[in-house]
């Protein structure tokens, strides 16, 4: 089984999908889990075999062309094989939504073939493939997100995605120029720790920032996400946006970093040592983790919500891997990993419930939880991972990125982190006090109803994954060791079952298993006593008031308010950043248009002759 | 298998120990708060009547939520306090008294209660718990940077181990070697177990106690155990990072009553803060201090 194959097989069962989805919407839906099983337990059989050390001739095809060569690393299958088993996961919801989309056939194709851009992004060791992938990726993105609610937001998300592409782009030609080839390894080991690898570097950093949603180029991601059709948000969240952890991991770890500042502050640095280049976005991805936390805690509408704690979540992956180090860059891959289940698991979550009730706005919404418990389950598993709490998997990531700030002793990037962490709590705990608990409202009460058996699998499924993760996570830190060994970074220290940080040990199974302990303590003090009676939610302490309609007494809506007014003032300034770059941008359109494009034609001619005589001076 | 039994029991001692030793504690401070407003006071062993009292009677219960929400807030709480050292060799998981697994298990506890109290569907226990959470967001992170600075200081995180560095410098107890930092911990201690001016998300006679004003009988007299118990690893874990440990349990207790009285002393003098009060200032010096004692303890170096 090549790399070449699977692409080939994604690819055709893609048109597949389309006609079949032509004849019947469901056939199309059905194609997609199909295919995207089929390519999941491919990347798997390859780690396997990359694991056992066999090699392979990736180069088996002979009709491609040359340049077209694909290559399975431990960093590409790492990625490769989170991506696809989200979107295997997240496939099984299709059928459940296509009716919903206008185009079911168009979203079926697209889907697999941004499946097909994944696959060819990770495998290559071919700058132009990787762009032609990660365009392919962008293109099938612009199409599939005016299938949800907006058609504006799939325009904002493909401006961006643009300018990151083209950042992309002129880095691989600068790269170009100076090695000759396009090989990937080949041109980022040549130009590293050279003028050129400065541009490259900041380049590829914008080309990440724009993927991962990072501040300063965030405001596309919760417009999307926000938008998009519940399936694609999953994707999205759990799957695409890791192309820019890729391209950040490219951009900070594999080039040589740059701007020694112990030269300049002397001693101060024995403390804290990093590079001007990683400190920067450390910084940056800090200030990533505060927008979308503050912005993530000011959302009524559930799935922005998520799309801002992406975000967030965004922020710790690249202040992680740009401190690096063993512990730093481990913490980094493993909350990849862990942001990716969990947000998968709960953007599912929030789809099951926007399927039988229409809507994802916490204000509309409360006490699900009495109707559709399982999905409830879900959704509490997920949230307690990407709060960083044990007994789950995002404990574990987030204790490594804490150790490897406090090792190197960044004072502001830590209150950041910090904040972000604990403000976690307050925005992952609106969903379920709004949407789950509370009042049950009638207007949901009569025709909700738990999810289908199919539509369960795949979201329990993520949940056992978020729990494994949270209590063994040695066997998937194993394979991150594996990972750094291939980036050239030390492996990080583990035990049969204890995880070695700079500054302490860790035991995530012993801590699982007390906490069970605790629990059954609890569970027998609570069996043992007397049995209580059963009331309704309505037949509650009012102080005296008599209150007969649910959405009365349900606490929705602005449930953060008195935190919101603190900062409600400044939450604009990026949209207003961009809204005037909008307008400059206008300006200088018409400028232009103005000196150049008037009604005369020889004015046009005029400076068109100007123009090739100045870009020909020299060679005439 | 047979150690890791007896590991356990000794864990669940640990725990057990902790709630006598703040309830008990507690009782005595209720009467040290009467003495300060001119009151008797009840006797020392009221706050076990009360407990007892509520685990006996009949209750209601709002539906699945409500009860399995007491169930994981005491159990992540007991869970909690089983890693807590009481000396600083004394412990049920020698080497595991990590300090994140404190401040990140005992969240598990916290959600537990918010989620119970959300599933009683009272907006007023919804408004305790939104004003819980947004006063968590506030004193933590000032804590967290001394915290930082302690740990980038001495190397490790265990509070065992960080009690046995302050005890071998010579009784050179954190809280004096970081001036800035200690009263920082203080103030966040203060906020961590709900002492005026920072109890906004109980107020009683503005939002009917919060998240607590739909429980009864035994469920309440299980959050009831479990604050005591969150209160005990609070306190536990200010004494282990600031105080220097402690050398025996006897001295533990000494210093443990001592923080938890001069808590009481200080609170019963204050009025209550609004929640975006309560924000603004943590945000404010608490932070700058946090900071400035970081700064320069990091890069400078300097520490009494």
């Amino acid at each position: 089984m090549t790399v070449e194959l699977v692409l080939l097989i994604t690819l055709v069962s893609g048109v597949l999908a389309y006609f079949a989805g032509r004849y019947n919407k469901l056939y199309g839906a059905v194609v997609t889990i199909v295919a995207s099983m089929f390519v999941f337990l491919s990347v798997a059989y390859m780690a396997q075999d990359i694991n056992s050390g066999t090699t392979f001739n990736y180069n088996a095809v002979e009709f491609l062309p040359d340049f077209t060569t694909f290559t399975v690393s431990y960093l590409g299958i790492f990625f490769a094989l989170l991506v696809t088993f989200v979107f295997a996961m997240v496939s099984f919801f299709n059928p459940f939504f296509v009716d919903k989309y206008k185009y079911p056939a168009v979203y079926s194709m697209l889907y697999l073939f941004s499946l097909a851009g994944v696959l060819g992004v990770f495998f290559t060791d071919n700058f132009m493939v990787l762009f032609f992938f990660f365009e392919f990726i962008v293109w099938s993105g612009l199409f599939l997100i005016p299938l949800g609610k907006s058609k504006k937001a799939a325009l904002s998300y493909y401006a961006f995605s643009t300018a990151g592409s083209f950042a992309l782009l002129y880095a691989i030609f600068i790269m170009r120029d100076v090695t000759g080839t396009y090989n990937l390894y080949v041109g980022l080991g040549t130009v590293s720790g050279t003028t050129e690898g400065t541009y490259v570097m900041i380049l590829l950093a914008f080309a990440a920032f724009a993927k991962l949603g990072a501040f300063p180029l965030n405001v596309w991601l919760p417009r999307a996400l926000g938008k998009a059709p519940d399936a694609v948000t999953a994707v999205f969240s759990g799957g695409l946006e890791k192309l820019g952890a890729f391209v950040a991991v490219l951009a900070l770890v594999k080039l040589a970093p740059i701007g020694d500042i112990q030269g300049v502050f002397g001693s101060y640095t024995d403390a804290t040592f990093m590079f001007a280049s990683q400190y920067i976005i450390a910084t940056l991805g800090a200030m990533t983790i505060v927008f979308g936390t503050l912005m993530a805690i000011r959302q009524d509408d559930a799935k922005k919500l998520l799309a801002y704690s992406s975000m967030s979540n965004g922020g710790y992956i690249l202040v992680a891997l740009s401190i690096g180090g063993s512990v730093g860059l481990a913490g980094g891959f493993y909350h990849i990993i862990a942001h990716a289940l969990a947000s998968a698991a709960a953007f599912l979550a929030i789809g099951a419930v926007s399927r039988v009730t229409g809507t994802t706005k916490m204000s509309e919404l409360g006490g699900m939880i009495h109707k559709m418990p399982v999905t409830y389950m879900v959704y509490l598993i997920a949230i307690i991972s990407m709060a960083g709490i044990p007994p789950m998997g995002g404990f574990i990531s987030k204790w490594l990125i804490f150790q490897a700030v406090i090792d190197n002793g960044l004072i502001l990037i830590a209150v950041a982190v910090f904040f972000g962490s604990i403000g976690s709590f307050l925005y992952v705990f609106r969903p379920l006090a709004a949407l789950f608990l509370g009042q049950e409202l009638p207007q949901h009460r009569e025709h909700s109803k738990e999810a289908p058996l199919f539509m369960l699998l795949p979201m329990l499924i993520l949940s056992v994954l978020i729990v494994y993760t949270g209590v063994m996570p040695n066997a998937i830190l194993g394979f991150i060791n594996n990972v750094m060994a291939e980036l050239g970074v030390n492996a990080l220290n583990l035990g049969s079952y204890t995880v070695n940080g700079t500054s302490g040990v860790l035991q995530p199974t012993l801590i699982a298993s007390v906490f069970g302990v605790g629990v059954l303590i609890a569970f027998i003090i609570f069996i043992v006593l007397k049995k209580s009676k059963k009331v309704g939610l309505m037949d509650t302490y009012t102080a005296g008031n008599f209150i007969y309609t649910e959405e009365l007494m349900h606490y929705s809506l602005d449930f953060y308010a008195p935190l919101e007014r603190l900062y409600e003032k400044y939450i604009t300034i990026t949209e207003d950043f961009y809204k005037k770059l909008e307008n400059k941008v206008v300006d200088f359109g018409r400028m232009v248009k103005y000196f150049f494009f008037t009604n005369k034609p020889e004015i046009t001619v005029f400076w068109i002759i100007v123009i090739i005589g100045f870009l020909l001076w020299g060679d005439l | 298998m047979v150690d890791m039994l007896l590991m356990i029991l000794a864990g669940i001692g640990v725990a057990f120990f902790g709630f006598v030793l703040q309830t008990s504690i507690a009782g005595v401070n209720r009467k040290v708060v009467a003495r300060i407003q001119k009151r008797y006071g009840p006797k020392w062993y009221q706050e076990f009547l009360d407990i007892f009292k509520l685990l006996s009677k009949r209750s209601v219960t709002h539906g699945w939520i409500f009860d399995f929400g007491v169930i994981m807030a005491l159990g992540g709480i007991i869970g909690t306090a089983m890693f807590m050292p009481l000396t600083s060799t004394l412990m049920a998981f020698d080497g595991y008294d990590n300090f994140f697994i404190f401040v990140y298990l005992i969240a598990v506890g916290m959600l537990g209660m918010a989620m119970s109290a959300s599933g009683s569907g009272n907006p007023l226990a919804s408004i305790g718990v939104m004003r819980a959470l947004t006063t968590m967001l506030a004193y933590e992170v000032p804590f967290m940077i001394v915290v930082l600075t302690i740990i980038k200081y001495t190397g490790t995180s265990s509070l065992g181990e960080l009690g046995l560095f302050q005890q071998l410098a010579g009784n050179n107890w954190f809280i004096i070697a970081l001036p800035l930092g200690g009263i920082v911990a203080v103030m966040a201690l203060m906020g961590m177990v709900g002492k005026k001016p920072f109890e906004t998300y109980i107020a009683p006679a503005e939002i009917a106690s919060g998240p607590m004003v739909e429980y009864g009988g035994k469920q309440l007299g299980m959050l009831f155990i479990m604050h005591e118990i969150t209160v005990f690893i609070e306190v536990s874990l200010f004494v282990h990072l600031f105080l220097g440990g402690a050398e025996t349990v006897l001295f533990f207790i000494i210093k443990y009553f001592i923080v938890y009285t001069i808590l009481n002393i200080i609170s019963s003098v204050y009025g209550r803060f609004k929640i975006d009060q309560v924000v603004l200032f943590f945000y404010k010096w608490p932070l700058i201090m946090a900071v400035t004692q970081a700064f320069i303890v990091i890069y400078l170096g300097w520490v009494i």
